[in-house]
């Protein structure tokens, strides 16, 4: 059946809020209004741009590819990070329920002006971190003659964090990054775990140890960088995974691992972290302090400071579980 | 004066390859300026693959196969001598990219795998999922860090020097803080990309895509090539022209004009919607021509009788890309689509090593044309040949700059340029950068589109003296030195808008239908006068003079296109 | 009368020391709004997401138990700890969309005669009030409305980010803390610092910056002038109020902001005492002008 096709397409006069910022003229951040018709379709890209071409042309923003994959457009709508390019205003104005909407730049770095920010601290530790694959003679050809060959659960290893486009959403999410300014992110973080995760690179063990000196075990696990991604690209996901790689090679002995190795010991045997033992375990004798300011707290309010841990119901059958995994490990059948 | 033996202009693959092949010893400083951060590059935007005859898929691939493919796509203007070396090459430099970690998809025997692609006979189009020309920017661009490749970021080149026969160098403004500089080098390489931005709105390219090295060549003397030759993807977004890639139609789905019918049957009953790039690209501007588009003169591509199931299972990255970029969901509506300019053809003119007629001057990738890709290119070709020409470039222009010394440059052209620009912040009154922007999109579009006549060129060709007219006193509001990004659009302005008159001239000119140039008034190919290389270079009136040049044939005569 | 709901309570690791009074806290003021726990009796701790730090399989298997045993009960898994939350529905999520790892998994437990199906729904104090109870019921309840008293509402991470965890509401904008406080009576206050993390998962491997981010928190919250701070997170809690002088001290901040746990709140608007909230387990004072 031939009908004519008639589109359907709402449409909302929306206020939208522009932080502005010129460094030569102004002395802190102000936010400029400006009335936008948004209609069914216009990213928030397209409202910037429409602001700039009919209303002011100074309005300052990046943008490049506008489609998803040169990272040049983050911005923060609604607080949120996200890619001008590839987020629509109207379900944005739906979800928040009302007429009005506000663009920031990124946190975490300098703003040059209105939503422009200086991104080269972010590329300056992201070069620290030996962000490039190193040949691995055994697993490299000599010639162009021939390929290496990588199967395909090798290539999965690290894969997903390929689509990074270094846009820096995740950096401007990341509250450690905030409060530490010499933490590298997780962006940075991600392409280290990228590289060491594959079997054609020979630089593990340095690289390695960059990460671990920027901050491998600063990473709260809030996974705020998992939500705010605008590819998908996990990157909390592979802290962990570069956390696994670092104790597994025998030689990062850190708080952090102390901390993973009682923790899965733990909850084997008593099906439950052992708290109260925690600080000694993780950072040694000095750990006794804490320990005893536990203990007075508790006394202070009356109750008996115990050592024991309180082990959970589930215990008895923990072990199982370790000694089956243990055996599907042995025998490379893991199929996480 | 900042000086670099080796000066890259563009971070896009051929940039990055070129400046890691000349930067690979270490022993000269090579600098790459670039108007974004490298990794923004277009190249990152190249979904499909990168042709090379690897034979992991089909055994009986060879590079010969993988040459005719391209000779014939480009309805035989490709010169035969240049794809020769590429496809030759194509193999060594895919492993090359695979041996610094660049993360194809692989085969089950762990191989680079590849794929079939429109056009070429056997499948050799290597691949990472949908993001292969994202892998490939990201790879060049880590073993650039640690090469020790210098990056000028967010930097625009205004203009290119030589002392008539060896290259001086460029000048640039930075764009965070608003300085003119002039950078002197041995040997400067242009690889700015192409410059489907003429067509504004009506493009899939980038926003910077505005050709810039290729016009300051031009503005420098150097002939320019085959600028005539624009491709069009049928399925371009109304709004933003981004492509919904040839998957949906391979998948079903059907193009509909505004009252519904399924309109490839008036043009290609037996293909229907899997008739090639070209023919399907002029059927949809057919349609909208003779008053039968939609209400904002789009057609539809529609997948809903695919049904939920089948496009979430089959589609789901076409079905993001709408809900994201149109605020359609293809599962509910059809999805308005325009035909949208997608590559530049033509190019700087360059020999097979990448060189212009200046000696020390280079192009490398769109920005250039050596021509491998002739009338039309191959789906998978470019990618190729940013790799090919990028690493051809690079290791010429190591080899001339270990050779040569620095030529002599003084600080006039610098001037020269702050003075362009003071002149261009000066304009008050004049119409906006937006207008006459869209202005020149929209006339692009109408007159030097997916159809051509001669009417209708020689109007664009007297209009656009007019926008240029009109840009000499273009208004500028933003007055601020640093980051002025208004600054930075006058500038690309200008370079579109000398681009599009040589387009528009050459199209004018090429009385033939050859490849991506189609003259209604013209219909045929015509080998007997045009199997010819459109040479332009900017005449003592300011005009775009022509000159034609023979195609190099040496392995396949001329025959009729079909697939 | 209205219907009782139950829940397989998965409780986490969070309620020891002094906090294992919450055991007896959550229970009472669940009782105000018909609401049952049935302790699920063989749960094992979740792990924490530190599990995955050695070996991911082993958090999968560990957390799949967890589930099925709320499966053979035949009831929602319901765990007031937010990262416990957070790790148990990133395993269900894993799962669903891996099925060989979800078949690996149901290999592995069927040593001990367990299957996790995938049909268990997983829940948090969160939508239990705002949600199944129900904004019209727990405001029946409200027989104490918190009226003047300015709180700024702390989500924390964990049952936030990543978005696709839960189904319950918009991750970007979520309204559940601030609709349940709103039927407490008590003013909202906007502030700065609300969607940061706390870096209570810091506490061990980097104590100075948990003890930074903590105080971020609490500053963002302590410039608007609120009476107090609630937040639906028990781990959020043990930073915002447990350490809260140790995080301002190591930061040369001088103040004190009373924090509370959402169940707390409830309580007190519901009628229940201080006492019975066991208030003076604070870290920091809470005298509220009740």
């Amino acid at each position: 059946m031939i009908e004519k096709i008639t589109p359907v397409r709402k449409s909302i006069l929306a206020n939208i809020r522009i932080q502005r910022f010129t460094p030569s003229e102004h002395k802190s951040a102000y936010f400029d209004n400006f009335k936008v018709s948004v209609e069914t379709g216009m990213t928030v890209l397209e409202a910037l741009r429409l602001i700039k071409n009919t209303q002011d042309s100074s309005l300052t923003f990046r943008a490049f590819c506008r489609s998803k994959i040169c990272g040049s457009c983050a911005v923060r709508v609604n607080g949120k990070p996200v890619l001008a390019c590839s987020t629509q205003l109207m379900p944005i104005l739906e979800d928040f329920k009302k007429d009005s909407v506000s663009i920031q730049p990124l946190k975490n770095m300098p703003v040059l002006r209105d939503l422009v920010v200086d991104i080269e601290p972010v590329i300056e530790k992201l070069s620290k971190m030996h962000p490039y694959l190193m040949e691995n003679r055994e697993r490299i050809p000599e010639t162009l003659e021939e390929e290496s060959i990588m199967s395909k659960q090798e290539h999965s290893r690290f894969d997903y964090i390929t689509d990074c486009i270094l846009c820096g959403s995740c950096y401007s999410a990341c509250s450690a990054a905030s409060a530490d300014p010499n933490y590298a992110g997780p962006l940075t973080l991600g392409k280290a775990y990228r590289f060491s995760a594959d079997v054609r690179d020979s630089f593990q063990g340095e690289r390695m140890q960059a990460a671990v000196d920027q901050g491998l075990w600063s990473c709260a696990q809030c996974r705020k960088c998992i939500n705010v991604c605008p590819k998908d690209t996990r990157p909390a996901v592979s802290i962990q995974r570069m956390r696994k790689m670092s104790i597994d090679d025998g030689i990062h002995d850190t708080a952090g691992s102390r901390r993973a190795k009682a923790y899965t010991g733990d909850v084997a045997k008593y099906g439950q972290v052992n708290k109260p033992m925690l600080p000694v375990i993780v950072n040694g004798p000095k750990g006794w302090a804490a320990i005893e300011a536990a203990e007075n707290y508790l006394k202070k309010h009356g109750i008996e400071p115990t050592l024991q841990v309180c082990t959970l119901g589930g215990q008895s059958s923990t072990q199982k579980i370790y000694d089956k995994v243990k055996e599907l490990e042995a025998k490379g059948e893991n199929k996480t | 004066m900042l000086t670099y033996d080796i000066l890259i202009v563009g971070s896009g693959g051929a940039g990055l390859y070129a400046a890691l092949e000349s930067r690979m010893e270490e022993d000269l400083q090579v600098g790459v300026l670039t108007k974004v951060y490298p990794t923004r590059s277009h190249t990152g935007a190249a979904q499909g693959g990168v042709n090379a005859a690897l034979a992991n898929l089909d055994p009986t691939d060879t590079w010969q196969d993988h040459w005719f493919d391209t000779v014939k796509g480009s309805d035989y203007l490709a010169d035969q001598d240049a794809a020769e070396i590429m496809t030759r090459e194509a193999p060594m430099v895919v492993r090359e990219m695979e041996h610094w970690g660049c993360p194809f998809s692989r085969t089950d025997e762990g191989k680079i795998a590849q794929r079939p692609f429109g056009g070429a006979s056997k499948p050799r189009a290597c691949f990472s999922a949908d993001k292969v020309g994202h892998v490939m920017l990201h790879t060049l661009y880590e073993q650039g860090i640690r090469h020790g490749v210098n990056f000028l970021n967010e930097w625009q080149v205004l203009s290119l020097m030589h002392d008539g026969q060896r290259c001086q160098g460029v000048t640039a403004i930075n764009t965070q803080t608003g300085r003119v500089h002039t950078i002197q080098a041995k040997a400067v390489i242009l690889a700015t990309g192409g410059h489907g931005r003429i067509y504004w709105t009506r493009t899939s390219n980038a926003l910077g895509n505005t050709g810039d090295g290729t016009a300051i060549a031009y503005r420098a003397g150097l002939p320019i090539k085959d600028m005539e030759f624009i491709q069009f993807h049928p399925t371009g977004l109304r709004r933003t022209g981004i492509l919904v890639s040839e998957g949906a139609r391979g998948e079903g789905g059907f193009l509909l004009n505004g009252q519904g019918e399924r309109f490839m049957s008036r043009y290609a009953p037996e293909k229907m919607e899997l008739g090639p790039r070209d023919l399907v690209s002029r059927s949809c501007e057919t349609e909208v021509r003779e008053g039968r588009a939609g209400p904002e003169g789009e057609v539809f591509l529609d997948l809903t009788h695919l049904g939920r199931e089948r496009i979430l299972e089959r589609l789901p990255q076409i079905r993001e890309l709408c809900i994201e970029f149109e605020g359609v969901d293809p599962i509910e509506e059809p999805i308005p689509i325009k035909p949208t300019a997608h590559y530049s053809m033509g190019g700087i003119h360059t020999d097979l090593n990448g060189q212009t007629p200046i000696e020390g001057i280079y192009a490398a990738g769109e920005a250039g044309c050596v021509s491998v890709h002739g009338a039309n290119r191959l789906g998978g070709n470019s990618l190729l040949d940013i790799l090919i020409f990028g690493r051809r470039a690079g290791k010429h222009a190591l080899e001339y700059a270990r050779n040569n010394s620095f030529t002599p440059v003084d600080t006039g052209q610098e001037e020269a340029d702050a003075k362009m620009i003071a002149s261009i912040m000066e304009g008050e009154s004049g119409a906006s950068i937006a207008d006459i922007r869209r202005s020149m999109g929209n006339l692009m579009a109408e007159k030097v589109g997916v159809y051509r006549n001669g009417k209708d060129l020689e109007s664009a060709v007297s209009e656009l003296a007019d926008l240029q007219e009109q840009f000499k006193m273009v208004r500028i509001q933003d007055k601020t030195k640093a980051f002025n990004t208004e600054l930075v659009a006058a500038l690309e302005l200008k370079n579109m808008l000398d681009l599009a008159e040589v387009v528009a001239v050459g199209a004018l000119e090429r009385n033939e239908s050859r490849g991506a140039h189609t003259r209604e008034d013209h219909p045929e190919r015509d080998d007997e006068n045009w199997l010819a290389h459109t040479m332009a270079t900017l005449g003592d009136d300011g005009r775009p003079k022509l000159d034609f040049s023979p195609v190099t044939i040496t392995e396949f005569e001329p025959k009729a296109r079909t697939y | 009368m209205s219907e009782t709901i139950r829940y397989g309570f998965y409780s986490g690791c969070c309620f020891q020391g002094a906090d294992a009074r919450f055991f007896d806290i959550l229970k009472d003021v669940f009782a105000k709004v018909d609401v049952e726990l049935e302790l699920i009796e063989d749960a094992v701790c979740c792990g924490s997401g530190v599990i995955e730090e050695r070996s991911e399989l082993t958090s999968l298997a560990v957390n799949a138990k967890n589930m099925a045993h709320a499966e053979q009960m035949g009831l929602p898994l319901y765990t007031p700890c937010s990262t416990c939350y957070n790790v148990i529905s990133n395993a269900q999520k894993r799962m669903k969309e891996d099925p060989a790892v979800h078949a690996q998994v149901n290999e592995i437990l069927a040593e001990q005669g367990l299957e996790y199906k995938g049909t268990c729904k997983l829940t948090h104090t969160l939508w239990v009030f705002a949600q199944d109870v129900g904004l019209e019921k727990l405001k029946e309840r409200v027989t104490n409305p918190l009226t003047g008293l300015r709180v700024a509402s702390y989500y924390g991470c964990h049952t936030r980010n990543p978005a696709d965890i839960q189904g319950y509401e918009s991750a970007d904008n979520p309204t559940s803390l601030e609709d349940i406080l709103e039927v407490l009576g008590v003013q909202i206050v906007e502030y700065d610092t609300k969607d940061d993390c706390c870096g209570y998962h810091l506490a061990w491997p980097n104590n100075d910056l948990n003890m930074k981010m903590t105080s971020n928190v609490l500053e963002g919250a302590h410039t608007k002038d609120v009476d107090l701070m609630v937040t639906s997170c028990p781990l959020c809690f043990k930073s915002m109020d447990g350490t809260q002088a140790k995080a301002l001290a190591q930061t040369g901040k001088n103040f004190q902001l009373p924090v509370l746990f959402l169940p707390e709140l409830v309580g007190l608007a519901c009628g229940m005492t201080s006492e019975d909230m066991m208030l003076k387990y604070h870290g920091v004072p809470v005298n509220l002008r009740l």
